[in-house]
């Protein structure tokens, strides 16, 4: 079996996790197993992987658990190429924010069906949970046309085309750099007015800083039982708010609980994406992703409850890394991860940036 | 007020001079303070104080010194960590700009600078508890981390000057000649503090093939083994040596790493900038016209350049950066402050 032959049979076993996970069936096989296999595919077909398994006196044949792959630092995909197949079979890239900390991370993929199954079925089951299957989805960025190149936009578009009504036209609201508030302001009165469905509204951090700069003390109430998806981070850039204090303004501003805006983890290197649990503070995992908090020196996962940086499993990463090093504090807890912020020293993070530079502040 | 003049001036810094001299001559009763102070290695103070302590200048350098150093009436001092011997130039340009001069030492770091004000015994000079003490005019030189100038920069009184010296690195450029000579000076000026002050080389870029830039490596590696027996490295701090694992992992995917007892040295023909710790990374330039853009990608962060050749660095350089031969990137002339950039 060829390498592409190879990483179909895999695309096929990694989707079968989350055919299950909707189906609410157990994962079709023990997750060490589909790690395993994509760890030698990697150490094969991945030219960076193959050296990192070598410098680490690991010989891929002997790996049978998750835990044993080494974990590829997100600055490697700003260096080299992390892609199980070559650059001329490469349709979609997607690239972490630039701004002025250096290269720009990419992640290159052969398609994006794998990426979009495990992206909708965990939404589904966190975001939208208890929700009807199309509610209005509206979102406070830019879309898939105008940033190509970025994975939370690709997301976003593959919600806006799952999970929204079909009536509601362009649900974009950054347009040109701009900020279309009056546009935003418009969509939601016809929603209001219609009173069928709750607003599923997607932002970056940054972008909700905007949104409430330009709101100012007026407010901007949005449908009862409507969520708010936020991601990303502030350093780095003009503008930085404590979480708490932007989730508390822009519940009062949007006129809807604290509990009811959910943050998103996410990032260009992966496939899979985290969300916070209702109540705020704690990310559920999927069955086919596991944040793991290891020693930033020894990378052994830490004591149970202490803080560590993220290594970042991801079944769906089938042909760039299984597991990925961010530079980003996690520590566990009942029922999922916390998020502590970036690692000392580390350089900003987060499609936020993105936002910021459209916005030219 | 009556100024004083540059002579007077002068004066003030050769007593300074001669304070540290002093210094150097007792530090055989000092060395264990200064060790547990830095968490340099007790070689590494030696050397740092043998090799790096300006305790002589020439009468040009002083004259240009004080030409630089401005005039206020009073200058306060805030220290950092990363290099103890650097709190006599700093003092020396407090003094020679002002009649007053308060010097807040590092608190992780207090040791070297409380016995230099000890020794210079110039009631002119005294040391502060307080980050930010009371002054209504003059001028606030702080070093340290960019985030630390910016909160001063913040806090400080209107009419009070600040002057910023923050993060950098030195870079190295390896032309023509004998590489593993090289090599060999390039480890003396990587060595010093541990890499951690500003004109510490990090990034060194080898003109030519990538293979050059390999072979420079290996013999780059080889000099920090072996300096690592004569100086061997301190104690690095927990995200020192997490940055330095990460560093290790990035290059062991995107290029080759070379792994010593105290030090790593990665070739890539991407740019990457290490860790401070005594890591170097290394990267070939097809041509002089490739370093200049390369360098100009750094040039914010760049306050020292080594070359192995300095007659055959190409204009186009960063322009405030300081230029010398490879070996002597710690030892500049004392004539002024060691980070350029602001000035």
């Amino acid at each position: 079996m060829g390498a592409r032959e190879e990483s179909q049979a895999l695309h096929l076993r990694a989707r079968a996790f989350v055919r299950a996970f909707e189906e609410g069936r157990a994962s079709p096989e023990p997750y060490d197993a589909l790690a395993s296999d994509l760890v030698r595919f990697q150490a094969r077909y991945v030219a960076g992987y193959k050296n990192l398994v070598a410098a680490r006196g690991l010989d891929p044949a002997s790996i049978s658990r998750a835990a044993q792959a080494p974990a590829v630092p997100t600055d490697a995909f700003k260096v080299a190429r992390v892609s199980a197949f070559p650059e001329e079979e490469t349709p979609i890239t997607f690239r972490t924010s630039g701004t002025t900390v250096g290269r720009r991370g990419q992640h290159p993929f052969r398609d994006a069906s794998t990426y979009d199954a495990a992206a909708i079925a965990f939404a589904r089951s966190t975001l939208l949970r208890g929700w009807p299957e199309r509610v209005h989805v509206l979102v406070v960025g830019p879309s898939a046309a105008d940033l190509p190149d970025s994975s939370l936009c690709h997301m976003n578009d593959a919600f806006v085309g799952v999970f929204g009504l079909p009536g509601d036209g362009d649900v974009f609201f950054l347009r040109d750099g701009v900020l279309d508030l009056a546009a935003l302001d418009e969509t939601v009165a016809r929603i209001l007015v219609t009173g069928d469905a709750p607003v599923l509204l997607l932002a970056t951090a940054l972008a909700c800083v905007h949104l409430l700069d330009v709101v100012g003390d007026a407010g901007f109430r949005l449908p009862t039982g409507s969520r708010v998806m936020q991601t990303g981070g502030f350093k780095g850039t003009s503008r930085e708010v404590e979480p708490s204090v932007l989730r508390r303004d822009l519940a009062r501003a949007l006129c809807i609980p604290e509990d009811d805006i959910i943050g998103e983890y996410g990032m260009t290197e992966l496939s899979s994406q985290f969300y916070e649990a209702r109540g705020g503070g704690t990310y559920l995992e999927p069955p086919w992703a596991r944040i793991v908090p290891v020693d930033p020196v020894t990378l052994e996962p830490v004591e149970e409850g202490a803080a560590g940086i993220a290594r970042i499993e991801d079944l769906m990463n089938v042909d760039s890394a299984f597991a990925v090093l961010a530079a980003d504090r996690v520590r566990r807890v009942p029922g999922g991860f916390e998020l502590l912020g970036r690692m000392p020293g580390a350089p900003p993070r987060g499609c936020s940036l993105t936002v910021d530079e459209i916005l030219g502040r | 007020m009556i100024r004083r003049s540059p002579e007077q001036r002068r004066d003030d810094v050769q007593r300074i001079l001669d304070a540290a001299r002093s210094v150097v001559e007792r530090r055989a009763g000092l060395v264990s303070a200064f060790v547990e102070s830095t968490g340099l290695h007790r070689e590494g103070v030696e050397h740092a104080l043998l090799h790096c302590l300006e305790t002589s200048a020439t009468e040009r350098e002083l004259d240009r010194l004080v030409a630089t150093a401005g005039d206020a009436p009073h200058v306060h001092v805030i220290l950092s960590a990363n290099v103890f011997v650097a709190a006599l130039r700093a003092i020396a340009l407090a003094r020679a700009a002002a009649r007053r001069v308060t010097v807040r030492p590092s608190s992780r770091d207090p040791v070297f600078a409380e016995h230099l004000v000890r020794a210079i015994a110039d009631p002119a000079i005294e040391i502060v508890p307080d980050a930010l003490p009371r002054m209504d005019e003059g001028e606030i030189h702080v070093y340290g981390r960019d985030e630390t100038i910016a909160r001063v920069r913040a806090s400080a009184p209107p009419g009070v000057v600040v002057r910023g010296h923050g993060a950098g690195m030195g870079v190295a450029c390896i032309s023509s000649g004998d590489i593993a000579r090289a090599a060999d000076n390039l480890a003396d000026d990587v060595v010093p503090f541990d890499q951690r002050g500003c004109l510490s080389p990090r990034v060194a870029f080898v003109v030519g093939e990538l293979i050059r830039a390999r072979d420079f490596a290996e013999k780059m590696h080889a000099s920090l083994a072996a300096r690592q027996r004569t100086i061997p490295r301190g104690e690095l701090s927990d995200v020192e040596r997490a940055e330095a694992r990460r560093y290790a992992d990035t290059l062991s995917f995107s290029g080759v790493l070379h792994e010593g007892e105290g030090h790593k040295v990665g070739v890539a023909s991407h740019l990457v900038v290490p860790p401070s710790g005594r890591h170097v990374h290394v990267v070939p330039v097809a041509t002089m016209d490739a370093l200049v853009a390369s360098l100009a990608l750094l040039e914010r962060s760049i306050v020292a350049i080594g070359a192995s050749d300095t007659t055959q660095l190409p204009s186009g350089l960063p322009p405030r950066a300081r230029v010398s031969g490879l070996g002597v990137m710690q030892r500049p002339p004392l004539d002024g402050p060691v980070d350029q950039r602001s000035s």
